[in-house]
């Protein structure tokens, strides 16, 4: 580590009661005399550490907060939160991320807005802005009837991406739901939000799951069948899609993007995966991220799946572990979750539920929705 | 010349038909509906819709005063007019008053703008009025009250109507009544307060207004006021030498039920969608004693008369399904609403964003945007955006009908809307029938009660489909 990191520019805010200044503005005032005194444009700056330790009504949980203040997209930015450490901590990561020779240029901030809670700074208190909340299938739903009002998809498509994972999911023990549903049940289910009914959606559900890695030389020792990380990327975009003019609602950018990180890095393309487990929180989010993914263009992810070509038999089996549909999202296990089923299947580990001869799978996550996605690929050795 | 230069009724969406009560307990009723404040309408949201029919959307109003009048406010401390003034974008140097104590208030309100602007201390003042008043179920009270609100704005440019002069009585009488603890109207009941008060108190107001003009009841071309019940009007027309049915404009009561303060107003803003100019129309207003005013119509108003007619406002409704929706909308039955309270601190910091409705607009891209940002969405351009205020007319771009949403009512939709001259919201869609909910449909917002967290009304924007 020695010699290889170095501070190029800082900026600081005046620190006291700044109730006339937000959240937001506090990390942009910060920033804007860091990029100059540092005399760098900001789309230099490839990765991103905020530092907050208590998320407040205006922003502060997610990264999305530092990227929709900077407008700082389509690159990795991660929130750090780790007690009275935090801004150390960030800046830690900041220097961790530059020393492995992933980035060049990070910016590391630390922003905490303590007054906005109350006298004791306890109090939960809502935005006057998003006070009434939303629920996850609604906020899926938006993009799935902007999609279906553009390509002229119907309700059946949906239903049959969750005829497929409820199929691989009843062959698989761990899973959830393990029964296999009818096109018609999924289509007479009561509607949760439009156009997603019951089996629309991913139930809630309860799991953990675990990986072991380590540097690849000295993999051999454990195993002789190790799989190799081939690639990886994450990409963020607005945590506000609803508030931005400039999105169309027909897919995700951050999966395109991630993706497109990760295939570099593994030095493949979407051609070369042999399967996939994707974020299918909803049916319609399984068609996008396919689509997203680079499997099929814009709009063909409908017809990829009524052609039955990503079932467990088809030339890019998607989800052949169930998916979420199958597994539910408990939302810190499920990319583990999802790295398991590859390893499992390029081990030839599945059983009735083995994809033929696999070389590389991938795992995808999207949250937000769109405003973060991870795409790692996994390799056989 | 001091008159009317805008007006506007608002009338609620939703009705619940005399049937539906006498269902429910056996009552006799008259035949016909009620209207009924959606769950997140109150005085102070039917007010402010009132108030942005009588501003173009888009501008900044000129206006220098906002008068509110309600017997039935959301508040007992907190004044409606301000909020109501922010939220029609108003200066800070507005001077805002609430008008209260009787259904008169509304009248007193529009009498103290004209006084006002007469004077030269105001010179374009909004005065609206609302009423979500509430009988006690199984009342007789129950089928005659009616929710809405109507405004008008009083200046001296572009008047439709002049206000000539005005007569008062004012005298001890209770006829309808609401003490500081009890929560439903209380009425004296029978023919003894029709006769005694209103028709006693309102027709000597009216009647020394037209001797004082030396006017003949058939010089009148409409007479405009608030009716207790359905017959109250008429037999006082009756009384005054009036053909109560050529010169009668019906009053709310018998149409959508009776909206106590903004009763007058309603009655005024039916007689200007028909009126000619040279008309005299006579505003009375009752409780306590009562005010009359003489209005003749000016060469202006067949240019300027309201957006949306009076007949519109009745003939656009939908009908609740059952007695206990409206048992629910008006909260006679309690319920689990979820949701924090707005933060104060960040209400204060948002105001202009989140109530007066400001986005930003890009210098370098011209990117209209929201919420209010400090690098471009678009272009990414840094310190070159500015405030911009944003139209309250769109279009939706997505949505979805949620059923799973914490509200008190489902399914609740949810739309991102794209407004016109740019900028995208997310937001509830409410007073809504299903199929009016879809891609490219047209909405108008409207600000409502998003939720009641923390033990307060929290408002916020909403869009509803354009009738």
């Amino acid at each position: 580590m020695k010699d290889q990191v170095a501070v190029i520019g800082v900026g600081c805010t005046k620190f006291g009661d700044l109730f006339e200044t937000s959240y937001e503005e506090l990390i942009c005032d910060a920033a804007f005399e860091a990029y100059a005194d540092a005399g760098i444009d900001p789309r230099e700056i490839d990765a991103a550490y905020l530092g907050t330790y208590l998320p407040g009504p205006s922003g502060g949980k997610a990264a999305v907060s530092l990227g929709d203040a900077l407008r700082l997209y389509d690159r990795p930015i991660t929130r750090v939160e780790n007690y009275c450490a935090t801004g150390t901590d960030a800046f830690r990561n900041g220097c961790l991320a530059i020393a492995s020779g992933t980035y060049d240029i990070v910016l590391v901030l630390g922003a905490e807005k303590l007054k906005d809670r109350g006298g004791r700074g306890l109090p939960r208190l809502g935005h006057p802005l998003l006070a009434k909340g939303n629920s996850a299938p609604g906020l899926f739903a938006l993009a799935a009837n902007r999609y279906m009002h553009t390509f002229g998809m119907g309700r059946d498509v949906l239903a049959k991406v969750a005829v497929k994972n409820h199929y691989n999911g009843a062959r698989n023990p761990k899973a959830h739901l393990r029964m296999e549903v009818t096109e018609e049940k999924v289509l007479n289910a009561p509607m949760i939000a439009s156009p997603f009914g019951l089996f629309d959606c991913c139930p809630t559900t309860d799991g953990s799951a675990a990986a072991i890695i380590c540097r690849a030389d000295i993999a051999k020792r454990f195993r002789s069948d190790y799989v190799l990380v081939k690639g990886f990327g994450l990409a963020v975009t607005t945590g506000r899609p609803y508030f931005d003019p400039t999105f169309d609602y027909l897919g995700f950018r951050s999966t395109q993007m991630a993706a497109q990180q990760a295939y570099k890095m593994a030095n493949a393309s979407a051609r070369d995966i042999s399967f996939a487990e994707v974020h299918d929180c909803f049916t319609w989010t399984e068609v996008s991220n396919t689509e997203d993914l680079g499997f099929c263009a814009k709009g063909e992810g409908g017809k990829l799946a009524v052609e039955g070509r990503t079932s467990l038999s088809g030339d890019i089996p998607i989800n052949p572990s169930g998916g979420l549909k199958s597994f539910g999202h408990p939302i810190g296990a499920s990319g583990v979750r999802m790295i398991y089923e590859c390893v499992k299947q390029l081990q030839g580990q599945c059983g009735e539920r083995q994809v033929k001869n696999p070389k590389l799978g991938l795992a995808h996550n999207v949250g937000g929705p769109g405003a973060v996605s991870c795409v790692i690929v996994l390799g056989n050795n | 010349m001091v008159g009317i230069t805008a007006y506007s009724a608002y009338v609620p969406r939703f009705r619940l038909e005399r049937a539906l009560i006498s269902r429910a307990w056996g009552t006799a009723q008259s035949a016909g509906e009620i209207a009924v404040a959606n769950y997140d309408e109150d005085a102070l949201t039917m007010a402010t819709e009132a108030a942005l029919a009588c501003i173009t959307d888009g501008e900044v109003p000129a206006l220098d005063g906002l008068y509110f009048a309600s017997t039935s406010a959301p508040y007992r401390e907190k004044q409606v007019a301000s909020v109501v003034a922010t939220a029609c974008d108003l200066s800070r140097r507005t001077h805002s008053a609430d008008f209260t104590g009787s259904v008169r208030a509304g009248v007193s309100a529009l009498i103290a703008a004209v006084n006002a602007v007469r004077a030269g201390a105001r010179t374009d003042v909004l005065v609206s009025a609302a009423e979500t008043r509430l009988a006690a179920p199984e009342s007789e009270l129950e089928g005659l009250l009616g929710d809405a609100g109507a405004a008008l704005r009083v200046g001296t440019d572009n008047v439709v109507a002049e206000v000539v002069d005005a007569a008062f009585v004012s005298e001890e009488f209770t006829h309808l009544w609401r003490t500081d603890s009890q929560r439903f109207l209380q009425a004296f009941p029978g023919k003894f307060s029709n006769t005694y008060g209103y028709a006693n108190d309102l027709g000597e107001a009216i009647r020394s207004l037209l001797d004082a003009r030396r006017l003949q009841p058939q010089a009148i071309a409409k007479l405009a006021v608030y009716a207790p019940d359905a017959r109250a009007a008429a037999d006082l027309a009756k009384e005054l030498g009036f053909d109560p049915r050529k010169q009668l404009v019906s009053p709310a009561v018998g149409t959508i039920g009776s909206a106590g303060a903004a009763d007058a107003f309603l009655a005024l803003a039916a007689a200007l969608d028909d009126a000619a100019p040279g008309d005299f129309i006579v505003v009375g207003a009752y409780g306590e004693g009562a005010d009359a005013l003489l209005l003749r119509v000016t060469d202006e108003l067949p240019r300027r008369r309201a957006r949306r007619p009076w007949k519109q406002w009745l003939d656009n409704k939908l009908l609740l399904s059952s007695y206990e929706k409206y048992l629910k909308f008006r909260r006679v039955i309690d319920l689990e609403e979820p949701g924090e309270a707005i933060n104060n601190v960040l209400e204060f910091k948002e105001l202009k964003q989140d109530i007066r409705l400001y986005g930003s607009g890009c210098e370098a891209c011209g990117t209209v945007q929201f919420p209010i940002a400090r690098v471009c969405i678009q272009c990414k351009a840094r310190e070159r955006l500015t405030d911009r205020k944003l139209r309250k007319q769109g279009t939706v771009f997505t949505f979805t009908i949620d059923h799973l949403i914490a509200n008190v009512e489902h399914p609740l939709p949810m739309a991102v809307i794209d407004l016109e001259d740019g900028g995208r919201l997310y937001l509830q869609v409410t007073d809504f029938t299903e199929s009016e909910v879809s891609i490219g449909a047209p909405v108008t917002l409207t600000f409502r009660r998003l939720h009641e967290g923390g033990g307060n009304h929290n408002y916020f924007w909403k869009a509803r489909p354009l009738r």
